[in-house]
Formats: C-alpha cells, structure tokens, sequence
C-alpha cells in the first residue's frame, strides 16, 4: 500500500475535566501539530474549579464538541445539590451560559469517509455508541467488541471516558475476507489514570487508501505533553473540592 | 447552541476573507465548511490554507473530489456547449495551479459528518452532505417533489439536512408524520460564500440555532437564519478576467448568477 501522500491529521481530545493549566498546554501541543481537523469528545467539566474558562475557550475555538457523562450531568443536578462543597462544588461553579451550552452539546459525531470503493466510518463518542458513561475498556471480549462497533454501523470508533488510552485492532474473518474495526481511546488531557501524569490526545492520519480491509490503514499517534502538574494540584487544594482530586492528578491514577 | 454552515467557496479568497470576518462577530460554538473549496477562481491554494488553518471539519465536494482525484471531471452539470468549454478550462486550470500537499488535502476530506443530539427523549440527527446523502453532485432544488425529499432524508436517518452544491440557499420543513406523530425535517441549502447564483451578488452562509428543546416534534425549535454580507466583489471578477479563466465566470460573480 501507499503512503506517499500527506495524510488528513485528526486531532481528537477529551476528559479536560476542567483543568486548565492542562487544556492550555494541549492546544499549544495540538497547534503545533497542525493538524485538518480537531474533535472534543466531551467531559469538559467536573473534579477541578475552571469549568467556565475551559468551555469558554473551546467555545471561542469552535471546536466540535460532543457531550460527555459529567457534561450531561449538570441539568439534572438540583439547586441543592449545586450549592453543596465537596465534589458537587465542580457544578455549582459553572456559569448560566456555560450550563446552556453543556445542555446542547450533541451526542455522537460520525464523520464518513468514501476515499476509495472501500467506505469508512469513524465515529465519535464518548462512552459508547450506547450510552456516554459505558466504558470500553481495552481488555474487552472481541466478540462482544466486534458487536458494539456493527451495532454503530462504525469502523473506526474513537472514545475517552476511562482516561486510559489504546488502539486496538479487531479482526473478522468472513469467508476469504478479514475486515478491520479500530477502537481507540483518546485518553486524558486533565485526568490521566495511566500512571503516566502527563495530559494526552491522539492524532489520527488518514490515507487515501485507508478502508477496511487493511489493518494498518491508519495510524494513530498518541500524544503526550507536560503540564504544570503542582500548580493544577495547588489550585484543588485552595478550593472547597475535596484534596483527594489534587493527588490523583499528582499520580494519574 | 449555535452551529456556522458554509460552502461552495470556489477559490474566492476575499468572499472568504469577507466571511471569517462576519462570521466571528456572530460568535457560533461551531462551524462546518460543505465543501466545494475550489474551481472557478485563482485562490485554490489559499482558500484551503485559510481552512486548514483554522481547523474547520469540512467535507468534499464535487469540484475538490475531481482536483483531489486530478480528473478533467468536476462532475459538474453544464448545459450548453460554452458552459461545457469553459468548464473544461477551469478544471484544467485549476489542476495545473492546485499544489500537492492541497491535493492532499483534498484527496482525503470525508464525504458526510452526521451530529447527532439527544437533547430531550428523542434523537436529533444534523447531517452534512455536499450535494446529497447519494451523490455528492445531486442537485437538490427547492421545487423537488416532497415525497422524493422526505424518502432521500429517511434512507439517511436525517432530520435536519443541510447541503450545498446548488448555490440557492433555502429551509424547507416537510413534516413525514408517522400515526399521527408529528415529525418534522428540515432540508437547507445553505448558499454559497464564492459563487451565489441567486441573483443577489453577496457572499451568503447559514446560522443555525438549536436549544435544549429542539426537537423534530416542534418544527419552530430550530432557527435557520440566511446571512449575507458584502466582500471585495470587483476584486475576485478582476481576477477571473486577469487570469486565463473565462471572463464569463467574473460577470457571474457580479450579478450573482
């Protein structure tokens, strides 16, 4: 096959989870990657205090955005629980206009690709196709995994949630045909459980022969940039959030 | 939440530059190109630099299908023997001044994005085609049987549609109720930014607005507003007329036809 062509760049990031000294270091990284296009797939908010200045500047960005389990959350949170300390108090803080544009965030974005006789479809989601707070965890049953991806209708299916990034490969073998399904977490940019406290995105490269009967029709890159970690911490700690949120930061777990 | 719609561009860097400008003081959360970058005008490479910059999801149309492709086929329905000759010149001229790393670019834009809300119980389903969900060169008009628009929505799971590649914008609401359930779809043409063909020579692009009761029960809980606005037109004709294009393309851009 040939890759001799500039590939179409896809910069794909999620579970911002309102840490802001980490969502401005992920748009100078992702800046510098020049990609074609970037996708949010949603978590904007929750476990940190800059809620409003994270859905501010992915608003002025206009980057397509999709809902996340913590985005959906806040309209069905009562006043009374909005106005409570602890972890309620990641809510409580986000603006009348922010909350507006959390409640229409879309659900799901599908992006086709026909590049060749082979068409290719690559969904975003944030959970699963199914539900947004569904984990997809690496260590899936294939099976089980082929079936959420013929369910979708998808080929590529790209997700966070779980904070743990991967690409996997699934095969299925029909007759003398083996097609392929990527299923790839996008991991963390102001969460990350990995281990691994850096914030992280995935670049996705697309090739004009990319379809699905090749396995290693796309590249996906992760991507992983430091952050003021202790500053991000610091800034939990001096709030009514639990310290608890601070030191998972400081470890990525 | 506010989504900006443009397309059918066709090279023309100050209708572009014109658009960004009246696009950013409407302040959308999201903005979608509909394909349709170039042909017709000498700013191919510019134009697609100017997206790529910005990061816009942006789909194929016809014109950037056929570049992509390097065909002599834009897949473009001219009618008369002048229609066909000068859109002969234009795809060659703009093959041989459209550079490879554009090429690219061109070659890889995916052919739909659907977005798909769930705002209250049921779904919302926004797709984005060029021309139609089945063609990328399909001409929707707005006089288009009802039937035949509402069955074309259906086979794509769409409830709101949007599409370019006529140059007319319009919204029609069509309401495909199901057992007395009403459920309505909307088909929007969303103009175009380089090459109107309207009548009306400005620049043209889409607002639409959605909230966290739009739904396909209440067809007035989606706004699609029409925006016009003024650019350099005299500069891009200039062009057309200083370049090896026919002069026929720069009266086009003059009198929005």
């Amino acid at each position: 096959m040939e890759f001799n062509q500039t590939p179409m760049k896809i910069a794909l990031f999620s579970d911002v989870h309102a840490n802001l000294p980490a969502f401005e270091k992920a748009l100078e990284s992702i800046d510098q990657q020049k990609p074609n296009a970037i996708y949010c797939l949603g978590d904007l908010v929750g476990y940190h205090i800059y809620p409003n200045e994270v859905i501010r500047e992915i608003r002025k960005r206009r980057i397509a955005t999709i809902a996340g389990n913590h985005d959906t959350k806040v309209k069905k949170l009562t006043e009374q629980q909005l106005s409570e300390t602890g972890n309620n108090h990641a809510y409580g803080i986000i603006g009348q206009d922010e909350k507006k544009y959390l409640a229409t965030l879309p659900a799901h974005i599908q992006v086709d690709f026909e590049l060749n006789e082979d068409k290719l479809k690559m969904l975003l989601v944030h959970g699963s196709p199914s539900r947004n707070d569904e984990y997809l965890l690496e260590d899936k049953d294939e099976a089980d995994f082929i079936k959420v991806f013929k369910d979708a209708g998808a080929d590529i299916l790209c997700f966070g949630h779980s904070h743990i990034p991967y690409h996997r490969i699934l095969s299925e073998t029909i007759g003398d045909t083996t097609r392929y399904f990527h299923a790839i977490n996008t991991g963390s940019v102001g969460k990350p459980k990995d281990g691994n406290p850096q914030g992280g995105y995935v670049l996705l490269h697309i090739h004009k022969n990319s379809g699905k009967l090749y396995a290693d029709s796309l590249q996906v890159q992760f991507v992983r940039f430091d952050y003021d970690i202790e500053l991000s911490a610091k800034a939990i700690e001096n709030s009514p959030l639990p310290d608890e949120f601070a030191e998972k930061l400081r470890k990525a777990v | 939440m506010k989504i900006a719609l443009f397309s059918d561009i066709h090279a023309n860097l100050p209708a572009l530059e014109s658009f960004f400008v009246d696009v950013e003081m409407q302040n959308p959360d999201a903005i979608y190109c509909l394909g349709d970058l170039v042909g017709y005008n000498i700013w191919s490479n510019e134009v697609i630099h100017e997206i790529r910059k910005r990061n816009i999801p942006t789909i194929a149309g016809n014109y950037d299908f056929g570049i992509g492709r390097t065909s002599n086929d834009c897949g473009c329905a001219y009618k008369t023997d002048d229609e066909k000759a000068n859109g002969a010149i234009s795809i060659s001229f703009t093959n041989e001044s459209v550079g490879d790393k554009e090429r690219s670019y061109l070659r890889t834009l995916p052919a739909h994005i659907k977005v798909e809300f769930q705002l209250n119980n049921d779904k919302l389903n926004l797709l984005l085609v060029h021309g139609s969900p089945r063609k990328i060169n399909e001409y929707l008009f707005e006089d288009r049987e009802e039937k035949s628009m509402i069955r074309i929505m259906e086979q794509a799971d769409a409830d709101i549609m949007c599409f370019g590649h006529t140059h007319k914008p319009y919204h029609r609401i069509m309401n495909s109720s199901n057992e007395g359930q009403n459920h309505y779809r909307h088909a929007i043409n969303i103009g175009s930014i380089g090459k109107p063909k309207d009548g009306n020579p400005q620049g043209g692009y889409v607002m639409l607005t959605l909230n966290d009761n739009s739904s396909i029960l209440d067809k007035d809980s989606i706004q699609v507003e029409f925006i016009r606005f003024d650019y350099d037109v005299e500069k891009a004709a200039k062009a057309v007329e200083d370049s090896p294009l026919p002069n026929a393309y720069a009266e086009s851009l003059r009198n929005g036809i």
